[in-house]
């Protein structure tokens, strides 16, 4: 029922936003609608922790991840709707925007959470490609949103590059149906019968198959070699929107390689998909922190932080165990951290007109509240103590100093460049003498809320894990 | 369907794929991409035929309509508006394309990737092609400089995993295949779109005058 009333109100807020011309409207129902999916994504949150599953369709089941996953996006769509709002006035305040573009925006971006609700629930492999390629579509525009040359280069850069990725992992993800043949071609296959079956699996397809997968899931959550699309797409896209692929949609897609990895393992033991997934994940840390060292543009940062927390992830799910339960942590930790950051980068968009680091200079005395904000999410993101991060990082580096060492020492290498190279670029942001001609201001609230609101969750979970949420993560670990 | 007759439609897409990587014309890769779903439709088609499921025949319909008649007429009409007779250049010579084919076809049918092509292994002649056709597509995406040789390369990969999913018996209900045909239909929508709002900035549709992301 719950999961009907999230995609009842996106789908309902889309068709009615198409009709009306009020602007106050179009903000309070988009408002309204991420706000009954926040709370119905709770709702499944807490059912999935009691019951372990909730299936309200045969095509729609949410497991533990998918429900940690569904609580991600609904808090994070609230945020962001509501950032949304006062960002995009501000914008056409300065004739950036006008009407249509804010009616498109609120369309698609009601179209997009859909989309990634739906993936999270989708109880078949292809159901869930379907909605993963659909955000894709329902971004694409998102990320063109401003109509400059350049944002159409990054949407034209991403809707190649992710096709292609989708496409393969459409193939991989098809070839996992090779155990289910014998059932025909009619009969609708859930995760958990492919990964009952899963005994039945060519041990060599399933191999390809997963590399399939990765190739083709891995560019939506920007492993490196297939992150070329991020650093553009991020940094041309609207700072919600930026909020919302960082935060949202690379768990979304992070799920159903986790998925296919669980039905891999069991064709053909847990190494395969374990070395490649430590592989992708170091190599993503390596790549993000030697290029972030010598970022220009602070949104860019933001997206290579995103690849280098990607590749954390992968290596924390690739060894397993206790990794899991550290890398689901820290899964969340970064989605929510991510809100902080590139909402507090779009405030600082809005006062300094620029994304160039050299363009911002002294933003501690110009938005200080937006500054503190900034500082307290590079902290946290690049895992200095005693914030979560910080934790699960040294989580995922103790359970790998054991298994595999090299990769650990290397991994741990490059998250300390990540966080030298960080703080260069925030210390000539944040403490360099301001530019004379700026005016000092912070005084938009609703910019300001959301962001911090998203700082204290954080921070918080740093110290308590509320139990219903232990309890899925625990189950996750066990699971996946 | 007679298997020789399958074989031979194969031929075809394969075909298809070779002239897409040499043409130098828009709209003969238009032609050229809608062959191409047209033997994916009578591939569909005989789908129905062995199944007899009403829904395929629904399949087949949508595919028809979209892939063969909409998105050519889609991609004809871009070209007369924005006078693209003539297809963005490639960036390997046209000997070497031969020779890279050569060498994507002789790695589908390599033992690599035997535990593929010998998912049925009755079909291990179509689907050594299929495969080919597959990296042939994505060659083609990679080769090409033209947004609208891109989006045909993307669509041809798309129609050579369709073409390998059939006959590795790995079709999905008619309601899944009815999601994915919708999906891609409002891709090449958006797709073109997009290739109306390169053109109107950068005046071109070669992707390498697209430098905008320096930083």
């Amino acid at each position: 029922m719950e999961l009907l009333f999230i995609i009842a109100s996106f789908i309902g807020t889309a068709l009615i936003i198409i009709l009306i011309k009020n602007r106050l409207v179009i903000e309070l129902l988009s408002i309204g609608a991420s706000f009954v999916a926040f709370i119905s994504s709770v709702f499944i949150a807490l059912k999935v922790s009691v019951f372990g599953i909730y299936t309200p369709l045969v095509f729609l089941s949410v497991d533990s991840l998918g429900s940690i996953i569904m609580l991600i996006i609904g808090l994070i769509c609230l945020a962001t709707t509501i950032y949304s709002v006062e960002y995009l006035r501000q914008e056409t305040s300065k004739n950036i925007i006008g009407f249509t573009r804010v009616k498109q925006y609120f369309i698609l971006l009601n179209l997009f959470l859909m989309s990634m609700f739906l993936a999270a629930s989708a109880n078949n492999p292809i159901f869930a490609w379907i909605f993963i390629e659909a955000t894709t579509l329902s971004t694409a525009f998102l990320i063109s949103f401003y109509n400059k040359p350049s944002s159409l280069e990054a949407a034209w850069k991403y809707l190649i590059i992710n096709s292609i990725g989708l496409l393969l992992g459409f193939l991989g993800t098809l070839l996992y149906f090779t155990t289910t043949t014998n059932l025909g071609g009619n009969d609708f296959v859930s995760w958990q019968f492919l990964q009952d079956n899963a005994h039945n699996f060519d041990p060599m397809v399933a191999k390809i198959a997963f590399i399939f997968v990765l190739i083709g899931y891995g560019t939506k959550v920007g492993l490196v070699p297939m992150h070329t699309w991020k650093p553009d797409a991020y940094s041309k896209a609207p700072a919600p929107i930026g909020a919302l692929l960082s935060g949202a949609l690379l768990p979304v897609a992070f799920a159903v390689i986790l998925k296919l990895k669980v039905i891999t393992d069991i064709a053909v033991g847990p190494l395969f998909s374990h070395n490649l997934l430590i592989f992708f994940g170091v190599l993503s840390i390596a790549v993000a922190a030697l290029i972030m060292f010598n970022a220009k543009n602070y949104k860019r940062l933001l997206a290579y932080s995103s690849i280098e927390n990607a590749g954390v992830m992968a290596f924390g799910f690739g060894l397993g165990g206790l990794g899991v339960f550290a890398a689901t942590l820290h899964m969340i930790y970064h989605s929510f951290v991510k809100v902080v950051l590139f909402l507090s980068s779009g405030n600082l968009l809005l006062r300094y007109n620029s994304d160039k680091i050299k363009n911002v200079k002294g933003a501690l005395s110009v938005v200080p509240v937006t500054s503190v904000l900034f500082i307290s999410g590079f902290l946290i993101v690049t895992g200095t103590p005693p914030f979560g991060i910080f934790l699960t990082k040294m989580q995922i580096l103790s359970v790998g100093i054991n298994t595999h060492p090299v990769a650990s020492i290397i991994a741990l290498f490059f998250m300390a460049i990540v966080f030298i190279g960080f703080l260069k670029h925030v210390t000539s942001m944040f403490f360099e003498e301001k530019q004379v001609d700026i005016e000092i201001s912070d005084k938009h609230i609703w910019l300001i809320i959301p962001p911090l609101i998203f700082l204290v969750l954080v921070f918080g979970l740093s110290f308590y894990i509320p139990p219903f949420l232990y309890t899925l993560i625990s189950d996750v670990a066990v699971k996946y | 369907m007679n298997i020789l007759f399958l074989k031979f439609l194969f031929g075809v897409m394969f075909l298809t794929l070779v002239f897409l990587h040499l043409t130098k014309k828009n709209f003969l890769a238009t032609v050229a991409y809608s062959i191409q779903s047209l033997v994916i439709t009578i591939v569909l088609f005989n789908s129905f035929l062995e199944t007899n499921n009403f829904y395929l025949l629904l399949v087949v319909f949508l595919s028809l309509v979209i892939k063969v008649i909409i998105a050519p007429i889609f991609f004809t009409n871009l070209i007369k508006k924005h006078a693209l007779a003539f297809s963005v250049s490639t960036y390997f010579s046209t000997p070497l394309i031969l020779i890279i084919i050569s060498i994507l076809t002789f790695i589908a049918y390599s033992d690599k990737f035997l535990p593929l092509t010998s998912i049925i292994p009755n079909n291990q002649a179509l689907l050594s092609i299929a495969l080919s056709v597959i990296f042939m597509s994505l060659f083609l995406i990679i080769n090409r400089k033209g947004a609208l040789s891109q989006i045909i390369g993307i669509l041809s990969l798309e129609n050579s995993i369709l073409a390998f999913i059939i006959f590795a018996g790995l079709e999905q209900s008619p309601g899944l295949q009815i999601g994915v045909i919708f999906n891609m239909f409002i891709w090449i929508i958006i797709a073109s779109v997009f290739i109306s709002m390169i053109y109107k900035h950068f005046g071109t549709l070669n992707v390498t005058s697209m430098k905008n992301l320096k930083d």
